[in-house]
C-alpha cells in the first residue's frame, strides 16, 4: 500500500512531538533536582548494559538472523574494533577500522 | 568532530535507507526528509513506515512508535545529572538530538570528564545534519545509488557500539553488567522482536548491577 505524504507528515509530527517529550522531560525535570542514591546507581549501570545489549545482539544476531559465531564475519570484525579502541582510545579509528575489516572478511570468506 | 564523525558516517547511509524505502512507499521527497529531520529516531521511523505500508492507521503507528522511542526516557534520565548547568534552550537541543548513538558517545565522554555542552551540541548537530543528509540523498537517488551496503556501511554502527562498550567498561561491575546484559538479550531475541531483546535486557542487567553492587 502506498504511503501519501500527508499521513507521512502526521506520523513524523506526532512522533517528533512524542519524541520531544521522551527526550527532554527527564532532563528538564531530574537535572532541577537530586536523584535518590539507588535510581542514580540503577542508571549508572544503563549504558554498560545498553551498549552491551546492543553490540551482542547487533554483532551475534545480525539483522534479526541468527549466525555460527565462527561462520559469522561481524563477530570476526567486532574483535579488531574492540582492541583498537582499546588501545588507541579513537573512535574513528576503532569504527574505520571494524567497516575495513568487515569489507575485507566478507571479500574474503564471503 | 572526533566524536560526531563515526555517528555521521554510519547515519548518512541509514539515512539514505529511510529515504529510499520512504519514498518508494510513496511519501515524496518533503515528507520523508521532513520526517527525518523532525524525528531523528532511526529504529521508530522505519517501523512507523512500515506500518503505514502495512495499511495499519496512523493512530497504531503513533502508539508503536512511541512505545519504541519510549527508551529515549532512559537515556534523558541517565543524561539528567550531567546537564545540571546547561540552560533551557541547550537542554532543548541536546535532548532534540537525543539518539542511541549520541547518549551512547555524550555519556561516554561525560563520565571520563570530557564532555562539556558545545560537544554534545556538536554531536547533536553533526548527527542531525548526517541522518537528514542521508534521508534526501536516498530520496533524491532512489534509483541511482545502488547498495549502499557494498562500502562497508553495514558496520558503521556495530563498530562505534563495539569501541563505546569497551570505551563504558572501565571497572569490574561494569564489565559483570555487561556480560549479564548480553547474555539477556541474546536469550531474550530468541523470543521477542525487533528492539525489545535490547530495553528488556538492559534494564534488568542494570538492576542486577543495582542490587548486586549497593
Amino acid at each position: 500500500m502506498t504511503v501519501t505524504p500527508a499521513a507521512m507528515w502526521a506520523l513524523a509530527i506526532a512522533m517528533a512531538v512524542t519524541n520531544l517529550v521522551f527526550r527532554l522531560g527527564p532532563i528538564a525535570l531530574l537535572s532541577r533536582v537530586r536523584l535518590p542514591l539507588p535510581v542514580e546507581r540503577w542508571l549508572s549501570f544503563v549504558p554498560a548494559s545498553v551498549m552491551s545489549a546492543l553490540v551482542a545482539t547487533e554483532v551475534l544476531h545480525p539483522q534479526g538472523r541468527w549466525m555460527l559465531p565462527w561462520q559469522n564475519i561481524y563477530v570476526f570484525a567486532a574483535i579488531p574494533t574492540a582492541l583498537v579502541y582499546w588501545k588507541t582510545k579513537s573512535f574513528l579509528g576503532a569504527s574505520v577500522t571494524g567497516m575495513v575489516a568487515f569489507l575485507a572478511l566478507r571479500y574474503f570468506v564471503g | 568532530m572526533r566524536l560526531g564523525m563515526p555517528v555521521f558516517l554510519g547515519y548518512l547511509p541509514v539515512g539514505a535507507a529511510f529515504g529510499v524505502v520512504a519514498t518508494a512507499a510513496g511519501t515524496g521527497i518533503a515528507a520523508a526528509v521532513g520526517c527525518s529531520g523532525l524525528v531523528l529516531a532511526g529504529a521508530g521511523q522505519f517501523i512507523g513506515l512500515q506500518l503505514l505500508k502495512g495499511a495499519a492507521g496512523l493512530a497504531t503507528a503513533i502508539l508503536a512508535t512511541a512505545v519504541v522511542n519510549l527508551r529515549y526516557v532512559l537515556f534523558s534520565a541517565t543524561m539528567s545529572p550531567y546537564l545540571r548547568e546547561t540552560p533551557w534552550y541547550r537542554q532543548l537541543f541536546i535532548a532534540f538530538t537525543l539518539t542511541d548513538e549520541t547518549f551512547a558517545i555524550n555519556i561516554t565522554d561525560s563520565r571520563a570528564g570530557l564532555s562539556d555542552d558545545w560537544s554534545k551540541l556538536g554531536v547533536g548537530f553533526i548527527s542531525w545534519v548526517g541522518w537528514t543528509a542521508g534521508t534526501a540523498l536516498g530520496a533524491a537517488a532512489t534509483a541511482m545509488i545502488g547498495d549502499p551496503s557494498k562500502w562497508g556501511v553495514d558496520f558503521a554502527l556495530p563498530a562505534m557500539f563495539t569501541a563505546l562498550l569497551v570505551a563504558q567498561v572501565t571497572e569490574r561491575r561494569y564489565a559483570v553488567v555487561a556480560v549479564v546484559a548480553a547474555a539477556s538479550a541474546l536469550a531474550l531475541a530468541t523470543v521477542l522482536p525487533g528492539e525489545w531483546p535490547v530495553i528488556a535486557g538492559a534494564i534488568g542487567a542494570a538492576t542486577v548491577g543495582a542490587l548486586m553492587y549497593r
